[in-house]
């Protein structure tokens, strides 16, 4: 493995998650955009020192400011980077475009459901089994602030693989398949 | 529509009054006595804060008062006068930990001795410590709605 | 496989329909505080609550380490003692390390602690004993802010405001952050959107925003003055920004932002936060207020400073109408405001002399880290118009000042 990078949009806890991983010490604060700049660090996966980035937030890969231009370009140097996927889970809509897309350009992803606590509290409840099969890589609830989950999300790590978008859309449901690849060819 | 006749209602429209007349009168101690202020047995109005706490007391005691209606039964109405109380707890916290953190240094000693301590963080007070015995009624409205409606047993309260 | 931008959002909709179960939803006390902090109604008063509560804390916090013990430390036990102690009084060494010979006679009436001026007297009290306790005051009380989630509801609040100088709400960020040190600040500028955006906050960051070490500073020399220094800064942030979103080519597009719930904050963080921030803080501030020390006593000793002051007298005394002395000041804040701030503690100064000079050490240029931070981030015309801004604003300042002192009968 060669690196990990830690992406999701401003404010899901990607610093908090970072600081989880490595033992650092990042600034994490509950408002979007603290991290402008990215960081790196070392967490250990399967006994092996591997070093992992926290990118600034970034809501898609086509940049709108600054701190996202840093995340794309980052995406796009580190070819054989595994990507660690975190999503606020009360509102996950946003977070699995950008899953997509990452998916899309063949990274090997892990979704870390962070914030699963607030997401709970909001009485959003996700099928995270589900989603797992659906989109065929590794999908963990996880609470960085607090630190839950986050053993399982390490365990996880070398089980991810690029997927297909092509089979995503399949795992959706077939017969909505068809009109999606005829609006592709459009 | 429920009329103003609950405890919670009377509770908020009679403590909101006194806020408010607080509030008001700490503009008209600066107007008339300037920074200097006064002291009025146990209670202190002074200093250049002054027309800043004027400003909470009063914009306290309009929240208190406006959320009177429906009290008990619309939690907006309910948060209002949470907000109003928490504005009261930063005041009078401040105003705590100011005497306290002023009482610990001496002027001859490092530490000041315990008795010297404690008639530091005696009286004078300023007015928000003494509405924050009141204010904290408030907790008692939140708990009696948290009763009532056992299913929000996932709402924090968050400030302080 | 590529997918186009409504191809990916149909994907979207259709996983999220398939995993996601959305409850009935019911709202909570928690939703209906977070509601009214932020309706400016209620949410106004409530901010000016929660601003009083930072600064009295401040206050409170730095004065009770500052004012009850460290300046007894220093004043009343290590900087005599290191006076009599330090070899060769009357050499260039006593001079540079432990200051001026003069406030170390028995009996000398001044304050000796900004007075001394040596490296290890006035160069050590001032971070260790006025900058630390503030900083650390400031950075708990932020951080707090931070985690609880309030500063970007603060940020819906001022959106109005800010509106009229095109930046956004968000442009409070970077804003609150300056106030503790304007590097973090000027770095936090990158999350907007624009260049324009950026360059204008940058400027306005940089001229108008005073540290936090600044800040306690002033807190310790002129207590009863500091609001007004506040005005004074605020004025300019908005009439600069106004002319600067005029003038500068550019968007300001509107900017969104996620509010996200209110939460505890959890103790750690807080602690850890302000720790990280403090020590690298004094990592930037403390060899810079050293070296400053240095640089203005080897100034006075050479008899540079006398000439610096005669040179610029026309402006400092003639156009600002303060004494030459504060051109010590003025060298000094190239590298650190707060060790500027803290030498005119050591100059004889009359009331509004002294509010004029902690006004113009605010703007005239910010700190050399801040300046060097901003070189890197903007292009050639950006740091030009920058520059340009300092200069008419120091001499606009400086110019309004003085005037406005002469009405009053003071200057």
């Amino acid at each position: 493995m060669d690196k990990i990078l830690l992406m999701g949009q401003a404010n899901v806890g990607k610093s908090a998650l970072f600081n989880r991983l490595t033992g650092a010490r990042v600034i994490e604060s509950n408002y979007p955009g603290t991290t402008v700049d990215y960081e790196k660090g070392r967490m250990l996966v399967d006994g092996e020192y591997v070093e992992l980035v926290d990118v600034p937030g970034t809501f898609s890969l086509e940049p709108k400011d600054g701190a996202e231009e840093v995340a794309v370009r980052m995406l796009e140097e580190e070819k054989r980077a595994t990507v660690i996927c975190v999503l606020d889970a009360s509102k996950i809509e946003r977070g699995l475009y950008l899953v997509l897309e990452i998916l899309e350009r063949g990274y090997p992803v892990v979704v870390a459901l962070n914030m699963w606590d607030v997401a709970r509290d909001s009485k959003v409840k996700i099928d995270a089994k589900r989603l797992e099969q659906i989109l065929g890589v590794p999908v963990v609830p996880t609470v960085a602030v607090q630190g839950e989950g986050i053993k399982q999300l390490v365990s996880r790590i070398s089980e991810a693989a690029p997927v297909k978008v092509a089979g995503v859309i399949k795992r959706t449901g077939g017969e909505k398949w068809n009109s999606l690849l005829t609006r592709d060819g459009t | 529509m429920r009329k103003i006749s609950t405890a919670g209602s009377v509770f908020v429209s009679v403590f909101g009054i006194i806020v408010l007349v607080f509030g008001i009168m700490e503009f008209v101690v600066l107007g008339r006595y300037g920074v200097e202020g006064v002291c009025w047995g146990p209670l202190e109005m002074s200093g250049m804060w002054l027309w800043w706490t004027g400003i909470i007391l009063v914009g306290a005691g309009i929240m208190y008062m406006s959320s009177a209606n429906n009290f008990e039964s619309n939690i907006h109405q309910l948060a209002k006068s949470v907000v109003a109380s928490i504005m009261i707890w930063i005041m009078a916290g401040m105003a705590i930990f100011d005497k306290v953190a002023g009482s610990i240094p001496g002027e001859e000693v490092w530490v000041n001795p315990p008795a010297d301590f404690l008639a530091g963080c005696g009286p004078p007070f300023t007015p928000a410590i003494f509405l924050l015995p009141v204010s904290l009624v408030i907790i008692y409205f939140i708990r009696q709605r948290h009763r009532a409606s056992p299913n929000t047993s996932s709402e924090h309260l968050v400030e302080e | 496989m590529e997918l186009t931008i409504d191809q990916r959002w149909d994907l979207v909709d259709r996983i999220t329909k398939e995993t996601v179960e959305v409850g009935a939803y019911k709202h909570t006390l928690k939703d209906a505080i977070a509601d009214i902090t932020v309706r400016p109604k209620t949410g106004i008063p409530f901010a000016i609550a929660v601003i009083y509560g930072f600064w009295m804390f401040f206050s409170t916090f730095a004065g009770f380490f500052t004012d009850g013990f460290l300046v007894k430390v220093f004043g009343d036990h290590y900087i005599p003692w290191l006076g009599s102690v330090f070899p060769g009084k009357g050499t260039w060494l006593f001079n540079i390390f432990a200051g001026n010979p003069a406030v170390f006679q028995p009996g000398y009436a001044g304050d000796i602690c900004f007075e001394a001026g040596g490296v290890l007297t006035t160069g050590l009290f001032m971070p260790i004993a006025v900058v630390l306790p503030a900083i650390i005051a400031f950075y708990l009380v932020m951080a707090f802010l931070e985690d609880i989630g309030y500063l970007p509801r603060l940020a819906v609040l001022i959106d109005t405001v800010l509106h009229k100088i095109g930046l956004h709400g968000y442009a409070i960020v970077p804003t609150i952050l300056s106030l503790g040190c304007n590097v973090p600040g000027v770095a936090a500028t990158r999350a907007l959107e624009t260049r324009k955006q950026r360059f204008m906050m940058m400027v306005l960051l940089g001229v108008f925003v005073p540290c936090g070490a600044q800040i306690g500073m002033m807190q310790e020399l002129i207590p009863e003055k500091i609001g007004f220094v506040f005005i004074a800064l605020i004025i300019g942030y908005f009439v600069v920004g106004y002319i600067l979103n005029k003038i500068w080519p550019g968007q300001s597009p509107e900017m969104l932002i996620d509010v996200p719930p209110y939460r505890m904050p959890t103790r750690g963080n807080v602690w850890r936060k302000t720790w990280m921030r403090t020590t690298s803080f004094l990592r930037v501030a403390v060899p810079f207020m050293l070296l400053g020390c240095v640089i203005v006593q080897l100034l006075y000793l050479t008899g540079g400073m006398a000439h610096l002051g005669h040179a610029l007298s026309p402006v400092i005394s003639g156009g600002f109408g303060l004494p030459q002395e504060t051109v010590a000041p003025l060298v000094a804040g190239f590298l650190r405001k707060d060790l500027a701030v803290g030498l005119l503690g050591g100059i004889q100064l009359t009331g509004w002399q002294m509010f004029s000079s902690v006004v113009l050490l605010s703007v005239y240029f910010p700190c050399l880290a801040t300046f060097v931070l901003m070189i890197k981030e903007q292009n050639a015309k950006e740091f030009g118009a920058t520059l340009g801004v300092l200069a008419v604003t120091v001499f606009a300042y400086g110019g309004i000042l003085r005037l406005i002192g002469m009405g009053l009968g003071v200057a």
